[in-house]
């Protein structure tokens, strides 16, 4: 393996300066929530670790994870996603093509067997032996198969991989199927929303590729530094819900005041995602501040709920946030995330400790 | 047929979405071809039975690179179902909205998809080869650095009023929800102002004005500055014009409806004259396809896959026809219809006139973008509110970058009845129909040249993305 290169010989490669490198750092530190004192530790890491290689697949979906992820307003995002992950096969952003690209496929998960990652854009459906989706004249749900069998772990980008998304909405025509049911063997990590933000997507693979490990997850094996908390506990319209002020009409006096979108059936009380902080497109606004509630897009099964414009019935208001139980339910909640991220941990660490005995 | 070697092209990369063409060559040329798009989701089913309101957050989903065009015609179509329009702003906003990502789909098309098929080893011996290697190479040329840069800038915008990007929330039927301040409006003017500058100085090494006001090929074959004229220039050595050419039937539903008409004319092109399109006359064919049902439009369409994939049918994709014939939609189709002089000359031309008539919607959609920005009025009312009815239909016919959007809406006791859409790349990229007329792409791809040896042919590879297909949006 000594052949692969690092991060920072790839980087170097792409005329990316030492400055730049190291704001880099510095800045991938904050955007994980780590403090200054990792900025060295995450330098170190990319200077001396071989780069770990990321294979990126597509089943059915709509490339908007792809789309989500080339716009990253990440420092360098430009040179992140074109460089310095060197995706080594690409679906979409690729250049061979045909033939000559699953040639490409097979080689690099035979080159890196055991250590590279899959990242998994979209699902296999299941229907009619996966006829729905065939891509290189074989069902996608085999080809997900085969590259799943010497990946060291799995990241299912946006609800689609995660959740099954809109395509397996009901009657779910195709038996469209999200990946965790289909791979049952390896370490999955969770990045729901349609598609996830830019930054949240850099931020996962960010990490996974600097400490070789998985970030911590939640209880539904999300990462618990971009899911922990709700849009509404961070929403900026937030005082006009605790002040009862809400939008009755799309065009009434109190949508120009922005005031709470509760009422046009905004999910962001029961929705887990990073959107009212780190924001979209460059961290310029989220739905909410465009004016149209949110529907909830990172959360299981948001496209069957009733309709996206039907209001939330069952959540507390007015300040009453939690029940004795409720925090009961959050403390097993907490144990259960460190058990789940700590067994994902190990399994990446065996894959790796078999693939060096090799 | 049989000793006709046969070749299967697929799966084809820098696509979005899945694609396989299979082709009969003879003599060294391609004598037949059929497309077929091999993947298939069911959106039409999965929206029956729900909320129509709720077309708003599934449609954006077909696509994730043209989600506002569905969007937008989603919106259009509960609008003509409620007897709403947007208010003037709300439609000026909701184009500016939908521009930024036609234009961005276009300069992504241009660095990423297209281009890059020129750095292949097979022209090496070209003089232009190591400028277009530096510029094209996939992932490392400097040219698509630059335009994913610029185009995450632009895309600022789709943040700041509606949002987020991709699957924007903010189009409704009665305009959209965000209204902007002075300072937003400010804020777009200046990310407009730098893409414009990307523009210029990257794409087209000179001032938009003077490439939108080039009136005839010549004019166009002389501009030799920047990336189109490496593209032209590319054009002219390998004869591009004449590689796959188009049938000359054009068709535009009119892109960016405002208060005072369309941003670019609606129309039908055939035999050189632009009439209106008698949006009645649509219909789709499914003898070619694995769906069930009988030729039918839309209103009246079912979407019932043939889960036995019956012998003789070899696309999930249907054949939508105007008047009972294939017509080619598409930027080249739009600037000709809207009657701009070098549009109209490149009628009916092969890659070279698809391609060129994307470079010319870039430059003149940004001119327009300007516009629009410079007359937003923050006092203004942006959205109107209306009613779903318990029983109704509408249409929402739109312009996405790629060509003709359709949605067809049936509203049965409040929730949605039937729901049939119609992509460009359906229309584009259709097969055959029951009088064994080949879709557009299929006729276009006839001649090609295929060298020996060649088992991905090259000339394929640039007719195939001269269309710029989106086949997620194809079959839904």
């Amino acid at each position: 393996m000594s052949d692969i290169e690092t991060f920072y010989d790839v980087m170097r490669r792409q005329g990316i300066t030492r400055r730049s490198f190291m704001k880099f750092c510095s800045l991938t530190a904050a955007a994980l929530g780590l403090g200054p004192s990792f900025v060295p530790q995450i330098a170190e890491a990319m200077e001396t670790k071989p780069r770990t290689p990321v294979v990126w697949v597509h089943g059915l979906e709509c490339t908007c994870c792809s789309e989500s992820f080339i716009r990253s307003a990440h420092p360098l995002a430009k040179d992140v996603v074109l460089s310095m992950i060197s995706l080594d096969y690409d679906d979409t952003l690729m250049a061979a093509a045909g033939h000559a690209a699953e040639a490409a496929f097979e080689e690099t998960i035979e080159k890196y067997k055991g250590n590279y990652i899959l990242a998994v854009e979209g699902n296999p459906p299941l229907n009619e032996d996966g006829m729905f989706c065939i891509t290189g004249g074989k069902p996608f749900v085999e080809k997900l198969r085969h590259a799943a069998e010497g990946a060291k772990a799995i990241i299912s980008w946006g609800a689609c991989a995660s959740y099954g998304c809109v395509q397996a909405a009901a009657p779910n025509p195709t038996q469209a199927t999200p990946v965790h049911k289909v791979i049952t063997d390896k370490p999955i990590i969770k990045v729901p929303g349609c598609p996830p933000i830019a930054e949240v997507m850099t931020g996962v693979i960010t990490y996974m590729l600097t400490f070789d490990r998985m970030p911590e997850l939640d209880r539904q094996g999300r990462p618990a530094m971009f899911y922990s908390q709700r849009i509404h506990d961070k929403c900026y319209r937030r005082p006009h819900f605790d002040a009862g002020q809400f939008v009755e009409h799309w065009d009434d006096e109190n949508a120009r005041k922005g005031y709470c979108l509760y009422k046009m059936g905004c999910k962001g009380p029961t929705t887990y995602n990073a959107c009212s902080t780190v924001r979209w497109n460059g961290g310029v606004s989220f739905p909410i501040q465009s004016g149209h509630g949110c529907i909830g897009c990172s959360e299981d099964g948001f496209w069957d709920q009733g309709s996206f414009y039907d209001r939330l019935t069952t959540i507390k208001q007015f300040g009453i946030e939690a029940t004795a139980d409720k925090i009961g339910w959050t403390a097993t909640g907490l144990v259960g995330a460190a058990v789940a991220a700590h067994a994902a941990v190990s399994v990446l660490k065996r894959a790796q400790k078999k693939n060096e005995e090799a | 047929m049989s000793d006709t070697p046969r070749l299967v092209v697929g799966p084809f990369n820098r696509v979005e979405g899945d694609l396989e063409v299979h082709l009969d060559i003879s003599e060294g040329r391609v004598a037949a071809a059929r497309v077929n798009a091999p993947l298939y989701r069911g959106f039409e089913r999965m929206l029956e039975g729900r909320a129509p309101g709720d077309a708003l957050t599934l449609t954006p989903r077909i696509c994730g690179i043209c989600s506002i065009s569905q969007s937008a015609a989603a919106a259009r179509a509960l609008g003509a179902a409620m007897g709403l329009v947007p208010t003037d702003q709300g439609a000026m906003l909701a184009a500016l909205i939908h521009a930024v990502e036609n234009v961005s789909d276009h300069l992504v098309h241009f660095n990423l998809f297209f281009m890059p098929d020129f750095t292949r080893p097979c022209y090496a011996a070209r003089p232009w080869y190591p400028r277009a290697v530096a510029r094209f190479a996939a992932i490392e040329g400097q040219a698509a650095r630059a335009a994913i840069a610029a185009r995450a800038g632009l895309m600022h915008i789709l943040g700041l009023v509606a949002g987020k990007w991709p699957h924007t929330l903010a189009l409704q039927p009665g305009g959209v929800t965000r209204t902007p301040g002075a300072r937003d409006v400010l804020r777009i003017q200046t990310e407009l102002r730098m893409f414009r500058k990307h523009l210029e100085t990257q794409v087209f090494g000179g001032p938009l004005e003077d490439f939108a006001a080039l009136d005839s090929r010549s004019a166009l074959m002389r501009w030799d500055r920047g990336d189109a004229g490496l593209f032209l220039e590319i054009a002219a050595d390998l004869d591009l014009d004449a590689l796959g050419r188009g049938a000359g039937r054009y068709l535009s539903f009119g892109a960016y409806p405002l208060a005072e008409g369309h941003g670019f004319a609606p129309g039908l092109w055939q035999a050189g004259e632009v009439t209106a399109p008698n949006m009645a006359a649509i219909a789709e064919d499914l003898s070619h396809s694995w769906m069930l049902g009988g030729m039918a439009h839309p209103f009246d369409g079912v979407t019932r896959p043939d889960e036995t994939m019956r012998e003789g049918a070899y696309s999930w994709c249907k054949a939508p026809r105007l008047e009972g014939a294939p017509v080619e939609v598409g930027a080249l189709a739009r600037q000709l219809i809207d009657g701009h002089p070098l549009a109209v000359q490149l009628a009916g031309g092969g890659v070279l006139a698809r391609v060129a008539g994307r470079l010319l919607e870039l430059a003149r959609t940004q001119i327009l973008m300007e516009a629009w920005a410079e007359a937003l009025d923050p006092g203004a009312v942006f959205m109107r509110q209306g009613n779903l009815p318990e029983t109704g239909e509408g249409a929402g016919l739109v312009e996405a970058a790629r060509g003709s959007l359709g949605h067809w809406l049936r509203i049965e006791g409040g929730k949605i009845a039937s729901y049939q859409i119609i992509a460009p790349t359906t229309w584009n990229f259709s097969p055959r129909d029951a009088q064994g007329v080949p879709g557009p792409l299929e006729a276009a791809l006839v001649g090609a040249p295929v060298e020996p040896g060649e088992d991905s042919p090259v000339s394929v590879q640039h007719i195939v993305r001269s269309f710029d297909p989106c086949m997620v949006c194809t079959v839904h």
